[in-house]
């Protein structure tokens, strides 16, 4: 049966699943009692192993039949919810979501058996003592794959690492097979240039480009250990195809930096003891050197994708995350894909320049009949409504993307040794669709920074008088035309000094500079590029290149993102999001004879001040409004063009806020309130960062968005 | 077509700015529109003289005049904005003053010229016409249109 058609909706379920699987399993953690939850995790395992079984990934298949044996006992009562079991099925879900993450990219699920798994499985079945199965379990993983692939002692010196790659029993089974079907089965060792720096990625390209030929049925090391750039400068894989093995090796030589692919035909020695003579070769050793002459576009163009695969593998994919938030209350969806969503998205926007059309000519038309009026009220009304539902069809809750935190912070929890709790709200908070799938790597990002520097040792919290378990909360929050996401912990706090003397050492501030900036502008320096004030680099974060991928990212969704701190008591990290991002309520606004647009989110409110109101602070402009000075930015000194107003008239200000801070923008005049469609600028005009975009107007001319945040 | 094609001809749109005449290859043309209202962006390289609205898409405008260092442009009646459609910067629109005619040229026709830098113009054309006994100067868009050094 072909079953490709339904792959994409396999994986989308598949991973609700699994998500499902992880939080259920994370509260039958907290209550190992449960009934609802072990059913739940019954029934969602037992599903898993359907639809793996449909598709025909046996070895997902088996992996859930035996994860669902083990809850079926554990409905049944007859076994226990112990720590190390809770742990062994962790790691069952991690390796099933690697099998999705194989599927996804090449639509085979790999050949990693996870046999240690299984068998602690079935350990757990069996009741042997829990102890052991956890210790086994842990080191298995380690062993098992060297113990079966580790190459053997040097019988021949002069043999080629792949000539010493011993099969296992289902190996041999296999290659017997192959040749009885007149296929090739040919072993490789490939080499890496000694200057290679990406080597995993070569690998993986290597692996892609055997993969097209035919099948991968042993790699020394094994891929993991690939992946992870365990291997020196070379790696041995066997591959059974059809082709010939000078293509073979010219696929493996195709992809740049690699120096040299040997190999040669794979004979299966038939004697039981399998000792010394495993693998024997009519050594046929063409060696096919590094053909420089690739096309640099062509392998560059290769390498981003397989870096990017690479280095998001181990992770789980939240880019890629394509589901809808799995709701506890079963909604009634429909799936439409994000292009036709986007298709409907745009005629919206042309009804909404059209309809602005519309109304700037029957403000030129002397013919004022009420019944024209009314019309294009009727059409605002509609397109507004339009609007609206088509934003909401593309809004999801951030929930899909936060749901897979607890699960994560539970394993920082256990890898660094410090207790922690984490504490989410709101996760029903709606954003635009494109602003979730970006927004899961910030997030996870600035959680594990609070996790790893923000939470002090257990020791130390309880010198200060805190709890011994951290508290980090992730709360999220709709205010006014954004919404707000807030990562707290009530850890150490920053620590300016630090900051500051880092901030020296690495040349990033002068001496003179550190002794004039505030607080605040210091720790702001945390999103300089290449900062990390991590006194010892952890694996869980700490490498500098953090906060300021995290900046980069949350700005390139016209968000930003701010930090408080107090030594000792905490941080708190708040990153601001626009709801939608193309379509926004503006003020628009005419400064020295040109029309800007202010995105009415950002408006406090809009004054009138005499000559007189402004007073001047270190020389700059400020203006004193119901208690609080507000600095005043001219928008005509800012963009470069005369004021048409005298300096004796009145000016008229209109104060945006960006977080708590506020500004006041001297205009000309007002033109009113309107819907603005914003239009990019194209790659060409190298913007100020001031100007946020463009927009159409209804007379057809183009006007400029002023980014308000920017400005102040 | 097959068999103009196998003299390898090329087909230019000739332009005029001051008393030159330009040649640009009709494949990067997208369109020629009349002179419009162009919306002033700040803070950006003068010869960027703004964004244009073509069709609801918004599109930036430069001046060929400003980039070559020739005085400014004088928009009159014959005055075009030639919109470019290139890979690496999707569209641009550039002022010229006059659009003349389309020219096919074959390679013979077609002189390669020495880089010269110490002739700021020359560095904008990678080879002359010759038609009808006029020369026409075929510019390298890839040149007017990078962004130069702002000192």
């Amino acid at each position: 049966m072909d079953v490709s058609q339904y792959l994409e909706i396999f994986l989308d379920e598949t991973k609700e699943h699994l998500q499902n699987l992880n939080t259920q399993i994370m509260t039958l953690e907290q209550e190992p009692e449960n009934a609802d939850t072990i059913n739940e995790i019954f029934r969602a395992a037992h599903s898993l192993k359907g639809m793996a079984g449909t598709m025909g990934y046996k070895r997902m298949q088996t992996l859930t039949h035996d994860m669902e044996n083990v809850f079926s006992e554990v409905r049944n009562g007859t076994i226990k919810v112990r720590g190390n079991m809770i742990d062994i099925l962790f790691q069952c879900l991690d390796a099933l979501e690697e099998y999705l993450a194989a599927i996804q990219e090449t639509a085979d699920e790999g050949t990693n058996d996870n046999e240690p798994l299984i068998k602690a499985l079935n350990d757990i079945l069996k009741g042997s003592d829990s102890a052991s199965a956890d210790k086994k379990e842990s080191t298995a993983k380690k062993e098992e794959p060297e113990k079966k692939e580790e190459p053997k002692q040097e019988t021949n010196t002069a043999a080629e690492p792949w000539q010493e790659i011993k099969f296992g029993n289902t190996e041999q089974s296999v290659i017997k097979e192959a040749y009885s079907q007149g296929k090739n089965v040919y072993g490789l060792t490939i080499s890496v240039q000694e200057a290679c720096i990406l080597k995993a990625a070569r690998a993986f390209l290597v692996f892609k480009a055997l993969e097209d030929l035919g099948e991968i049925i042993v790699s020394v090391p094994s891929t993991q250990d690939i992946e992870d750039e365990k291997f020196d400068l070379d790696f041995s894989v066997v591959v059974i195809t059809d082709k010939d093995l000078e293509t073979v090796k010219k696929a493996a030589v195709n992809v740049s930096e690699i120096d040299k692919a040997v190999g040669g035909n794979v004979k299966l020695a038939v004697e039981e003891s399998g000792e010394t003579e495993t693998t024997e070769t009519e050594t046929q050793q063409i060696e096919v050197s590094e053909q420089s002459s690739n096309e640099p576009a062509v392998s560059e163009q290769q390498t981003q994708p397989a870096v990017a695969a690479a280095s998001a593998k181990p992770a789980a994919k939240p880019a890629t995350d394509k589901k809808p938030a799995a709701k506890p209350v079963v909604n009634r969806t429909v799936r439409v894909d994000i292009e036709k969503l986007d298709s409907l998205m745009n005629l919206v926007s042309e009804l909404i320049i059209a309809k602005n059309s519309l109304v700037s000519a029957s403000n030129v038309g002397t013919g004022n009949s009420s019944l024209f009026n009314e019309q294009i009220e009727y059409l605002e009304n509609v397109t507004t409504n339009l609007h609206e539902s088509v934003m909401k069809v593309r809004m999801v809750p951030i929930e899909s993307v936060v749901q897979k935190f607890p699960r994560m912070i539970r394993d920082l929890s256990k890898k660094l040794n410090k207790k922690m709790e984490l504490y989410m709200s709101g996760e029903e908070t709606e954003l635009d669709r494109t602003v979730v799938d970006e927004i899961g790597d910030p997030l996870m990002h600035l959680l594990r920074n609070s996790a790893d520097h923000g939470l002090e040792s257990a020791e130390l919290r309880k010198e200060r008088g805190k709890p011994e378990a951290g508290s980090i909360y992730l709360d999220a929050y709709q205010d006014g035309n954004n919404v707000v996401i807030e990562v707290k912990d009530d850890g150490n706090g920053i620590d300016v000094e630090a900051v500051k003397n880092k901030a020296i050492e690495r040349g990033v501030i002068t001496p003179e500079q550190a002794e004039n900036m505030s607080d605040k502008e210091i720790i702001d320096l945390l999103f300089h590029a290449g900062f990390s004030t991590a006194k010892k680099v952890s694996d869980v974060s700490g490498r500098g290149v953090g906060l300021d991928v995290v900046k980069s990212k949350i700005e390139s969704l016209s968000g930003e993102v701010e930090v408080k701190s107090k030594l000792g008591e905490g941080s708190t990290w708040t990153i601001r999001l626009p709801l939608t991002l193309a379509i926004i309520q503006a003020l628009m606004v005419d400064v020295g004879g040109e029309k800007y647009a202010i995105s009415l989110g950002s408006i406090q409110t809009i004054e009138d001040i005499t000559k007189d109101d402004i007073k001047l602070v270190q020389a700059k402009e400020v203006i004193h409004l119901r208690g609080t000075v507000i600095p005043l930015i001219r928008l005509s000194d800012v963009l470069d063009i005369e004021s048409k107003k005298n300096s004796d008239d009145d000016l008229l200000v209109v104060i945006v806020k960006k977080g708590d801070k506020l500004a006041g923008l001297v205009v000309d005049e007002l033109m009113g309130q309107q819907e603005i469609v914003i239009k990019s600028m194209g790659k060409y005009i190298n913007k100020c960062k001031f100007i946020s975009g463009a927009t159409i107007l209804g007379d057809g001319e183009v006007a400029l968005i002023l980014d308000a945040n920017a400005l102040i | 077509m097959e068999e103009i094609r196998s003299f390898e001809t090329i087909q230019f749109i000739v332009i005029k700015i001051g008393d030159e005449q330009y040649g640009i290859d009709i494949k990067y043309i997208d369109n020629i529109v009349r002179m419009q209202h162009i919306t002033r962006v700040p803070k950006v390289a003068p010869y960027l003289k703004g964004v244009i609205n073509l069709r609801g898409e918004v599109i930036p405008v430069m001046s060929i005049r400003l980039k070559m260092d020739l005085p400014e442009d004088e928009v009159t009646k014959a005055t075009r904005i030639i919109i470019l459609k290139l890979e690496q910067y999707g569209m641009i629109g550039v002022m010229v003053d006059e659009v003349k005619e389309v020219v096919t040229l074959d390679n013979s026709q077609i002189e390669k010229v020495a880089y010269d830098n110490k002739e700021e113009k020359s560095n904008y054309i990678n080879g002359i016409g010759k038609y009808e006994g006029g020369l026409i100067s075929l510019l390298d868009l890839n040149a007017v249109t990078l962004e130069k050094e702002n000192v």
